[in-house]
């Protein structure tokens, strides 16, 4: 069970920096062509003007994907952001409880946020939304990837309220407590 | 007591967004404040992609959009864009006879109630260079935001340029866009003058904003409230088209007393421009199949 | 219940759900959540899920990734120690000496860094035990270090300038250039603070070293040419027309990665560890903002903020008395929160407020992203102090205390930015207002 927890949320971060690493991909072979078009144009050659069309939507789309799919990931390494100034004036013993409550909460809040994630994917493949610009791109799919990310962070949130029930802490308190850098922007 | 909230993309300056504001007054004085409607400019309740969504879904009962922002999901709502069909506000006007009850049909079948729909000025060509002739256009990188407009680009050879509303004087300025096609109002609003020259009145065509309602949510107000509703939509129609006009004419002259250049197209520019857009045409109402001839057949009669 | 109550209301809700340890996202969402199903007969879900996604799904937004991505990139290179190199020999004649290396180290970084805590800690750990080794004062050394870092956000790229660009619909490349003059300024401000203290705490200046002959000045410059042609190569792809400012971070990404692979600091490690890193990072940004937008939508609804921006602009504050009590309201907030989540209820609740009162909005953001500067450097909640506590064992109450003279010299930053707002908006004006 662990073992396939941790490779869930693997799976998920990775295909999250996937999306980022094609959007970065894809924005560079636009720009290589920009910049491969001016020097012809300096040496009055045909230029090969070409174009990713809706580069920018489907750039978008990969980032809500990736944003989400990350979402389990970066809540394992600790990254995500919360106030545990209230935390640091307890003993370990009441911090527990205080633990406990802070995950039960938030996994009930993404598990609603998921169900109604779902359903926006589900009424926008009903309804066939599209893209409003040049390429006709279906909506459901990037909602349903965020969908899908909020539903492994619901569950990766349901871990950790297990994790602190048994052993008393979140497996990313180390983590948590060491400020990562770039945290803040 | 019933609140309505209304999503609308356009800030609190623009024509578009008066008229809703009045619109929403007329309700309120008509129902004697029994249906009150609380107008959010600017996409600041629902952005502006979700917001017919959004009254279909019941999430706000009433909103309103550019036609042509969905005219990816069905192509009557396409038609006002189509480009050099339709130039000036009488044509507009016919085309919109021609086209409404298609458009009625349409929003019935998602469950939503067509209030009024409102021209914008027709479209023009901005440019910081001069532009006489089709063959100008080649090679130029050209703003593109939809099919239709993606359609011109490929026609006449540009290279189409994606260029968000804020980032349009960065763009102009550094040279990531050459051209684009627009209305007075966005010239104006953009203070277009700071980044580029030239403004070719080309009445391109008359993009439509329309104002609908949640079906469901119209069902549920007491009779005489849907008559104060359908009557001030009425009004407004009719009030948002002078509107438009004056609205043309003030913008224009903005343009002209900010330095810009404005001009009506030459004729061989006029004559390529028609060519792309009955081209144009041609696909639309290939791809919009019986109604869409219909459309066009009730258009030119 | 009475909008102003609810706004109450709410506020409190906010600092509760906070004070329990949900993370901010979601407790940003779980008070939108409260506040539809307190005033309107709306489905909360459809908005929660309407909104998260349009917030989610913007190209403009796209920069947010890849400039964290710059960023980690470079903290891997040797970048940081090639820029101290560089600097020292000339910094050493000016009075204060090195201890000028944290600011010009940090106004140089930031121009390839959005983030102040990387800027604070990318110097930080090449000068800090450079500084303390060479016997300069360690108040003077950790408290210029901290401020200096915050120059992450002013000068551009600045990760709180695109969050507030996405979150207000204003063009990213104008705030940035917007920043510059600024930055330019609040750093000049700092070194002009280490001046004159070093000529009044000559005593507490360790030895002077002697001076590097010119040449060996000139050579050790060389050392600088890889971070110059890095800021050219960003700042150039955008004002040189080649990119928008979204576009210049994959500029930026790629100039990084061949920095990286010139400087044989590139692998598979470190390439995927840089990429796992921004992908997490922004994962989190990206979250508080979703989680923002549902507020903000949420908040749409109730109508706070129409009628909060009416019950404050029916005082008829003049602009700098209201200017002054934002100000004072940002930094009790910027005690408390962290910077994003700064901007992003600030767009939810105080923008039609300004709007109202007729602020330029890029100016506007200048100004939120110095009151978000000095929220870095206030304790208890303060980026910049936990990566100096990280990096010195210090506190952060003691490194606060380190840090209130820069507090007070942007104090002074944001006075002068009010009464001149030309020094934010005549950069950009000449940039574009040219045909
Ligand atoms: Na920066
Ligand atoms: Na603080």
């Amino acid at each position: 069970m662990r073992l396939f927890l941790d490779t869930l949320y693997r799976i998920a971060l990775w295909l999250a920096a996937l999306c980022l690493a094609t959007i970065a991909s894809m924005v560079g072979v636009q720009l290589a062509a920009r910049i491969l078009d001016g020097v012809l144009a300096l040496v009055h050659l045909p230029t090969t003007s070409f174009v990713i069309l809706s580069l920018n939507e489907i750039c978008g789309y990969l980032l809500a994907a990736a944003s989400f799919l990350a979402l389990a990931g970066t809540l394992k390494a600790g990254v995500h952001i919360r106030v545990t100034m209230v935390f640091g004036a307890l003993s370990e013993g009441t911090r527990r409880y205080a633990e406990m409550v802070a995950f039960a909460a938030a996994a009930a809040g993404v598990a609603y946020m998921t169900w109604n994630l779902a359903s926006f994917a589900w009424v926008s493949f009903q309804f066939n939304e599209v893209s409003t610009g040049v390429i006709r791109v279906p909506l459901c799919y990037p909602q349903a990837a965020m969908a899908l990310g909020a539903a492994i962070l619901a569950i990766a949130l349901t871990d950790e309220l297990v994790i602190v029930a048994r052993s008393g802490r979140p497996s990313f308190r180390h983590a948590e407590d060491a400020i990562t850098v770039g945290k803040e922007g | 007591q019933t609140k309505w909230d209304m999503p609308t993309p356009y800030p609190d300056g623009n024509f578009h967004t008066k008229n809703v504001i009045q619109f929403a007054a007329d309700v309120d004085k008509a129902t004697g404040g029994s249906l009150k409607i609380q107008v959010h400019s600017a996409g600041s309740l629902i952005k502006h992609p979700e917001i017919k969504r959004a009254v279909r879904q019941g999430t706000a009962p009433i909103g309103e959009i550019l036609e042509s922002l969905v005219a990816n999901e069905a192509p009557v709502y396409g038609l006002d864009s189509v480009p050099f069909l339709a130039t000036g506000y009488d044509a507009s006007k016919k085309l919109y006879a021609a086209q409404k009850p298609f458009l009625e049909k349409q929003l019935a079948s998602e469950g939503l109630v067509l209030l009024y729909s409102v021209p914008w000025p027709p479209q023009g060509i901005y440019a910081k260079r001069t532009i006489t002739k089709i063959e100008d256009l080649k090679g130029v990188k050209f703003r593109t935001y939809n099919p239709m407009i993606g359609r011109i680009a490929a026609l006449a050879g540009a290279i189409p340029t994606q260029i968000e509303v804020p980032d349009l004087p960065t763009a102009f300025a550094t040279g990531r866009v050459d051209v684009m096609i627009t209305s007075a109002s966005t010239g104006v609003d953009t203070k277009a003058q700071d980044y580029l020259t030239d403004y070719i009145d080309a009445e391109g065509w008359l993009p439509r904003n329309i104002v609908f309602v949640n079906k469901a949510a119209f069902d549920k107000l007491s009779a005489a409230e849907q008559k104060a509703v359908t009557e001030a939509a009425k009004a407004a129609e009719e009030r948002g088209w002078k509107a438009s006009i004056e609205e043309k004419k003030i913008k224009t002259d903005a343009l002209k007393a900010a330095g810009i250049k404005v001009s009506e197209p030459t004729p061989e520019l006029k004559a390529g421009l028609q060519k792309i857009g009955a081209t144009i045409a041609a696909e639309w109402e290939k791809s919009a199949g019986e109604d869409g001839a219909a459309m066009l057949a009730a258009y030119r009669k | 219940m009475s909008v102003l109550t609810l706004s109450l209301v709410l506020m409190l809700l906010l600092f509760a759900i906070l004070g329990t340890g949900v993370w901010i996202a979601i407790a940003l969402a779980m008070v939108g959540f409260v506040a539809i199903l307190s005033s309107t007969a709306t489905p909360p879900g459809q908005v929660l899920a309407s909104s998260m996604w349009a917030a989610s799904n913007s190209w403009d937004l796209t920069a947010l990734p890849m400039f964290i991505w710059m960023g980690e990139i470079l903290y891997r290179t040797k970048l940081p120690e090639d820029m101290f190199a560089g600097l020292a020999p000339w910094l050493q004649r000016l009075p204060g000496r090195l201890l000028h290396t944290n600011v010009v180290g940090c106004a140089i970084f930031a121009a390839v860094s959005g983030s102040s805590a990387a800027t604070c800690a990318t110097i930080g750990r090449i000068a800090l035990p450079e500084l303390l080794k060479r016997g300069y004062d360690e108040k003077m050394a950790i408290g210029t270090l901290a401020g200096s870092g915050t120059l992450g956000l002013l000068i551009p790229p600045s990760i709180i300038l695109i969050v507030y660009a996405t979150a207000t619909d204003q063009s990213i490349a104008r705030l940035f250039i917007a920043g510059v003059v600024p930055g330019i300024m609040l750093a000049a401000l700092f070194m002009g603070f280490i001046a004159v203290w070093a000529l009044i705490n000559n005593s507490r200046m360790p030895p002077p070293e002697p001076a590097v002959p010119f040449l060996e000045r000139v050579y050790a410059s060389r050392r600088l040419i890889p971070v110059t042609l890095l800021i050219l190569g960003v700042i150039g792809s955008i004002y040189g027309g080649l990119a928008s400012a979204t576009e210049a971070a994959v500029v930026g990404v790629f100039l990084s990665l061949a920095l990286s692979w010139w400087s044989d600091t590139l692998n598979k490690t470190s390439f995927i560890d840089a990429l796992l890193a921004a992908t997490r990072t922004s994962c989190m940004i990206a979250f508080i903002l979703a989680g923002a937008a549902y507020l903000t939508a949420a908040m749409g609804f109730t109508g706070i903020p129409i009628v909060l921006a009416e019950w404050i602009s029916g005082f008829k504050l003049p602009p700098w008395a209201l200017l002054t009590a934002l100000t004072a309201f940002y930094i009790v907030l910027g005690c408390f929160l962290d910077g994003i989540s700064m901007v992003v209820l600030t767009t939810s609740i105080i923008i039609p407020l300004v709007t109202k009162a007729g602020f330029d909005l890029i100016w506007f953001g200048i100004y939120v992203v110095l009151v978000v500067e000095m929220a870095q450097i206030t304790p208890p909640v303060g980026f910049n102090l936990y990566v100096l506590q990280g990096m010195t064992g210090r506190n952060i109450f003691t490194i606060g205390t380190y840090t209130l003279p820069l507090f007070l010299l942007m104090c002074l930053a944001v006075a002068l930015v009010a009464m001149f707002p030309g020094i934010a908006l005549w950069l950009p004006s000449t940039m574009f207002d040219m045909r």
